[in-house]
């Protein structure tokens, strides 16, 4: 299935697990209700019906929602003569408590991050089982500038959307070569790939620069066998004696990590895939680094057991996974893996 | 999701956090107050290095400190104050001459993830290099 000796990640040499975890993160959707303010509704338009839901993929960016939310908006809501004066140039959002939206996070950390943030502020109404809309309102006009720090469009988002990929792509390898020997019409092919939502666009390139995890040794093992062969990715058949892959998964300099805390500060750190002692580095242990009072080392350390959860697109991660592993399988589109904490756990 | 599993180890049970509902506890308050402790803005300090590029001009005071927890959005305003540049003159900020950074992005984490010998080399220019 695999070549275990290649030079460089290459999509023909993906393992099937990497690239059902892959698809599993790519298919992910969050739901969306985007509804107009209700003052800038231009005049004659059909009122009550200037909601729009949409079933959003986690991967993807508020901009390029604005064709299909401008589509339904002329066809349903508008008359010709709004029609006709639309800008949508000008149009911002904003969530449903009066906040300005972070439009260049992937929807997926927006969802989570305002959902995780409400239930802490308010544990007990978030007892419910039921699964909630990001509700947001959209501006027509009239965008604060000053506020905004860039101008939400689709060609911004996208340079936002590069400088992300190269930050982690620096963060890995101390260096962007690999983004940069990528040719105009491949990084393009990125951004078009999320714009389409087409799977297999987008890591026809993201495979060159995205590293994979291989079934080899991360590295050489410790007396005693620390890791075993066998271990990681389990449903590929290890190889005996191949050298570690150069470019793999576990020969990062760190892996590109944020965590976000409710209603707090984003954290970032360097996150090295093996620990000095030749484990691998587990989000256990980036957790009780950084975050040591929600998360403590162990149960003799105070708080003495954990008081959040890491959600790693939506989902409650399993504290033993390895960072190298998430780095290759959940981060977003635009390489990083964010970890979202919450302080309850989710349905 | 079987990540790491050992064939000769014991079955992976299912952890309680998979199968319980969400329960509220006692630590709630004490995760509360934790939260409050990380929210709190640290005023250390952290030292920026300035560096032109191209055609840009060198600034004749370029290492400064700037408050870790501010957002890089105020290490571009500074800058453009420094260098005394209005607000529509177009300045391109990147990091050890590689990307761009998000102008939300905090300095602290900049400067954790990028910093080399001390300082956090922020360049600038007057026209896209890198982006």
């Amino acid at each position: 299935m695999s070549t275990y000796a290649r030079p460089s990640p290459s999509a023909f040499t993906t393992s099937a697990s990497t690239t059902l975890f892959r698809r599993l993160t790519w298919e992910g959707t969050v739901p969306l209700e985007i509804r107009v303010d209700s003052k800038e509704l231009p005049a004659n338009s059909d009122r009550g019906l200037e909601c729009y839901y949409v079933q959003a993929p986690r991967v993807s960016y508020l901009p390029l929602l604005i064709p299909d939310l401008k589509r339904f908006l002329l066809d349903v809501v508008f008359d010709e003569a709004a029609a006709r004066t639309v800008k949508e140039e000008d149009w911002w959002f904003e969530s449903d408590d009066g906040n300005l939206l972070k439009w260049h996070w992937p929807i997926g950390l927006l969802y989570d991050n305002y959902t995780i943030a409400a239930s802490s502020r308010n544990p007990t109404a978030s007892s419910s089982q039921t699964i909630v809309p990001l509700r947001l309102v959209l501006h027509l006009a009239a965008p604060p500038t000053d506020k905004l720090l860039l101008s939400p469009s689709a060609e911004t988002c996208k340079q936002a959307f590069m400088g992300q990929m190269k930050e982690a792509d620096f963060i890995r390898w101390g260096n962007t070569k690999r983004m940069t020997s990528l040719r105009k019409a491949e990084q393009d092919g990125l951004w078009e790939g999320i714009k389409e939502h087409n799977f297999d666009e987008y890591w026809r390139v993201a495979s060159k620069v995205t590293p994979t995890t291989t079934p080899t040794r991360p590295t050489s093992p410790a007396p005693g066998g620390a890791t075993s062969l066998h271990s990681r990715p389990p449903s590929v058949d290890p190889n005996t004696g191949a050298a570690p892959d150069r470019d793999g998964a576990y020969s990062v300099r760190s892996v590109p990590v944020r965590i976000y805390l409710p209603d707090g500060p984003v954290l970032q750190d360097l996150v090295p895939p093996v620990l000095e002692d030749g484990s691998p580095n587990t989000l256990a242990n980036i957790l009780s680094t950084q975050v040591p009072l929600l998360f403590p080392a162990s149960a003799s350390d105070p708080p003495f057991q954990d008081l959040a959860h890491p959600l790693i697109q939506g989902i409650l991660a399993p504290k033993e996974t390895d960072v190298a592993w998430l780095g290759a399988c959940m981060a977003g589109a635009d390489g990083w893996v964010n970890v979202c904490v919450s302080l309850l756990q989710p349905r | 999701m079987s990540l790491g599993s050992r064939p000769n180890g014991p079955p992976r049970s299912i952890p309680p956090a998979w199968t319980s509902t969400a329960d509220l506890g006692p630590n709630m308050q004490e995760a509360l107050d934790a939260l409050e402790t990380y929210k709190k803005k640290d005023p250390a300090k952290v030292v920026v290095r300035f560096k032109a590029v191209g055609n840009a001009p060198i600034m004749k005071q370029n290492l400064y400190k700037i408050t870790a927890s501010n957002r890089f959005q105020t290490v571009i305003q500074f800058l453009r104050k420094e260098l005394g540049w209005k607000a529509g003159d177009p300045l391109f900020t990147y990091i050890n001459l590689a990307f761009a950074p998000a102008p939300d992005d905090i300095v602290s984490n900049l400067y954790k993830s990028f910093a080399t010998e001390g300082h956090l080399i922020v360049n600038y220019s007057t026209t896209a290099a890198w982006g």
